[in-house]
């Protein structure tokens, strides 16, 4: 699965704010159905992209194979008519053209999640959203990465448990009223517990931020981001 | 070693802030932490996965607002990389991505079901309890009150839930229609009908949920 | 030096602290002991302002705890039972550094801070370690260099034993030693003592809210209290 590594690329370097912007951007021009011109040119942009963070493209493809193939889905959805000819290649390729859109603006988030550690997205969020809200959402998406092995892991203890009890004879409704519940439970238990450690440890709203340094090639990234949210108007 | 007077410009996050806090980050944790989950059922193509289930439960346990800043810490997070959207995955693509209208409406639809539960409560005006004092002091985060959902009658958990399932597909169904030039019928047979009985069946495994008082709000 | 002078709590109607009065000073090494649901935690979580007495006052080197709580949470360190429930971030130098950022401080004396404190439990240079992946004692060490890294006059550990393995409580034990050696004030809440008494300057033992004992570990085990030390014959 694509997650963070550590690692020496271009990509790496580069301020969370401009891959933030320059990500929100890639996806306002790949999704606006650009022409075949631009389209190519947003291909090599993400290639580009992908091979800045180390990425190999058919690895991530091969990655992304779930959600790929449920583009290729609505194409064939699309194209498929009820009734005589049975198949309208028109609405298919319209379909296509933007599924294509869609998929290279999953390839340039890849690239993002791929060389962006938790505290550079937290300071990033912190420095773009202002004040208490701000705060609130940096230290949240820090405990949401904290929490989620943790909580998987009660998830599959709360499974293994049911499983052994003859779960499998259980239906699908009681199952998930079972899972639910008992994860609820164990989450603000230890919700609980972690409020009181943040309290103890003088959770504030005023603290020192992360450093983040926006360096030449940054502006650089951010300059291409202006022009990419242009491309709609071409 | 520390003296005092040092950290005068320390503003500490008040405890009535700081609690639901964390249960709106831990609950959004484990919306991603049931990512992998999913139970099949008998004669339907698609198999139940969980995450909605746990958009009900923010509105209905943490109420319209913290139910909604948790799912809204939820798409943050996933958007910053953590593996927490649908199968594991990650990253700001997938929010613009084919089922991005489905992942938007999470906290509209958290704050929906929250706020048709619990009501002025929800919302820091008035009190559930009758004979407390009608202005509560303190801050618009003190007076929050989400009064325990099995209390709640099963009409308006109904309803409730029902209204949040069609936001979330309205949303959902809508955006993917809008995306990729889908016409109605053909975003309604790849983005809803598959999961039809599914929803039918989490509705009502989270009012088995909260009227059997399994789990218990304190 | 933490001042309780006279402290009663009582939740809703159940009390819990019933006129408690006792003095940590500086550099001590003070266990207390007693069954669960003898106050313990209570007692403790009074020292940094999470709770506040129902009547009496509670004084953190000299200062009364409610006048100036970030003066009382910077002074007492505090770990908890649980250490993987109070980790804010996923690896153990963003979380170390928690506390300091809190504070305001320039980012160059975090970073020295977090850098001492890790050096004080013996994991310096583990900064970028996922704290998930680390064994259950290095759990309870970076926990306790969180704490550390605000500079306490006084650290505080709730039952920090509880789910650990010998290899790892021996491990703690080493740390909370040290710590103590270099000046810092260390008090262990137990209901299982077993070796940690052997570290002790003063055994407090409680029972119902109230201060049932209170010397030095020569001057016990009273033989009352011998069911409350075979109950935690730990090692």
């Amino acid at each position: 699965m694509l997650t963070y590594e550590p690692d020496e690329t271009v990509a790496h370097a580069l301020d969370p704010r401009a891959k933030l912007a320059f990500q929100v951007a890639f996806a306002v021009a790949a999704i606006s159905r650009p022409a075949l011109a631009p389209l190519g040119v947003l291909s090599l942009l993400a290639l580009g992209v992908l091979l800045s963070a180390n990425l190999s493209p058919p690895r991530v493809l091969f990655g992304y194979r779930y959600p790929f193939g449920i583009l290729c889905l609505s194409v064939l959805i699309a194209a498929v008519t009820i009734g005589p000819p049975w198949i309208d290649l028109a609405d298919g390729v319209r379909t296509a053209h933007a599924a294509y859109g869609v998929g290279l603006v999953l390839l340039v988030s890849a690239a993002y999640v791929r060389s962006t550690p938790v505290r550079h997205s937290r300071a990033a969020i912190q420095s773009l959203v202002p004040g208490t809200p701000g705060r609130l959402l940096g230290i949240g998406v820090s405990l949401v990465f904290r929490f989620v092995p943790v909580l998987r892991r009660d998830i599959g203890t709360i499974r293994d448990a049911m499983a052994a009890r003859l779960g499998t004879e259980r239906s699908a409704t009681e199952r998930a009223v079972v899972l639910s519940s008992r994860g609820l439970t164990r989450a603000f238990v230890r919700a609980d517990r972690l409020s009181v450690a943040l309290q103890a440890r003088c959770f504030a709203w005023n603290p020192t931020l992360p450093p983040l340094s926006f360096a030449r090639a940054d502006g650089l990234v951010l300059l291409l981001s202006v022009v990419l949210v242009t491309v709609p108007l071409w | 070693m520390s003296t005092d007077h040092e950290y005068d410009s320390v503003a500490l996050v008040p405890e009535s802030i700081v609690r639901p806090f964390a249960r709106a980050a831990l609950l959004a944790a484990l919306t991603g932490a049931v990512a992998f989950v999913s139970i099949p059922i008998p004669f339907s193509p698609a198999p139940l996965t969980l995450q909605v289930l746990f958009v009900f439960l923010a509105g209905l346990y943490l109420g319209p607002v913290w139910g909604s800043v948790s799912l809204l810490l939820y798409l943050t997070a996933g958007g910053a990389g953590a593996p927490i959207f649908a199968g594991g995955h990650a990253g700001i693509g997938h929010l613009f991505g084919k089922t991005g209208g489905f992942l938007w409406s999470y906290p509209i639809a958290a704050f929906v079901i929250g706020a048709l539960v619990h009501g002025r409560t929800g919302f820091g005006f008035g009190s559930i309890d009758p004979t407390a004092d009608e202005t509560p002091s303190g801050g618009f985060f003190d007076s929050l009150e989400v009064r325990d959902p099995a209390t709640v009658g099963l009409g308006r958990l109904v309803v409730a839930l029902s209204v949040g399932t069609l936001i979330v597909y309205a949303i959902g169904a809508g955006y993917a229609m809008w995306l990729l030039s889908l016409s109605p019928v053909e975003a309604v047979a790849q983005f809803v009908a598959p999961f039809v009985i599914g929803e039918v069946l989490k509705m009502a495994a989270t009012i088995a949920l909260v009227r059997d008082g399994r789990y218990e709000l304190s | 030096m933490i001042e309780y002078d006279t402290v009663s709590f009582a939740y809703g109607d159940t009390p819990v602290l019933d006129s408690v009065s006792a003095t940590i000073d500086d550099g001590e090494f003070v266990v207390l002991v007693g069954p669960n649901g003898s106050g313990k935690t209570t007692l403790l979580r009074h020292a940094n302002g999470l709770l506040a007495p129902d009547s009496g006052t509670v004084r953190v080197n000299g200062r009364a705890v409610d006048e100036d709580v970030v003066a009382a949470r910077t002074a007492v360190g505090m770990v908890f039972q649980h250490p993987r429930d109070q980790f804010v971030a996923a690896t153990v130098g963003s979380d170390v550094a928690f506390g300091p950022e809190n504070l305001g401080l320039d980012r160059s004396e975090i970073d020295d801070r977090v850098e001492r404190a890790l050096e004080a439990v013996n994991l310096q240079g583990r900064t970028t370690d996922r704290i998930d992946e680390l064994s259950g004692g290095e759990q309870a060490r970076v926990a306790i260099a969180g704490a550390l890294a605000m500079e306490p006059t006084h650290l505080v550990l709730d039952e920090p034993f509880t789910g650990l393995d010998r290899p790892s409580r021996q491990s703690v034990h080493a740390q909370l030693r040290a710590l103590s050696r270099d000046g810092t004030s260390i008090v262990v809440s137990t209901h299982a003592p077993g070796s940690v008494a052997d570290l002790a300057d003063r055994i407090v033992v409680m029972g119902d809210g109230r201060l049932v004992h209170d010397g030095t570990p020569d001057e016990l085990p009273d033989p009352s209290l011998s069911d409350v030390f075979d109950a935690g014959s730990v090692g």
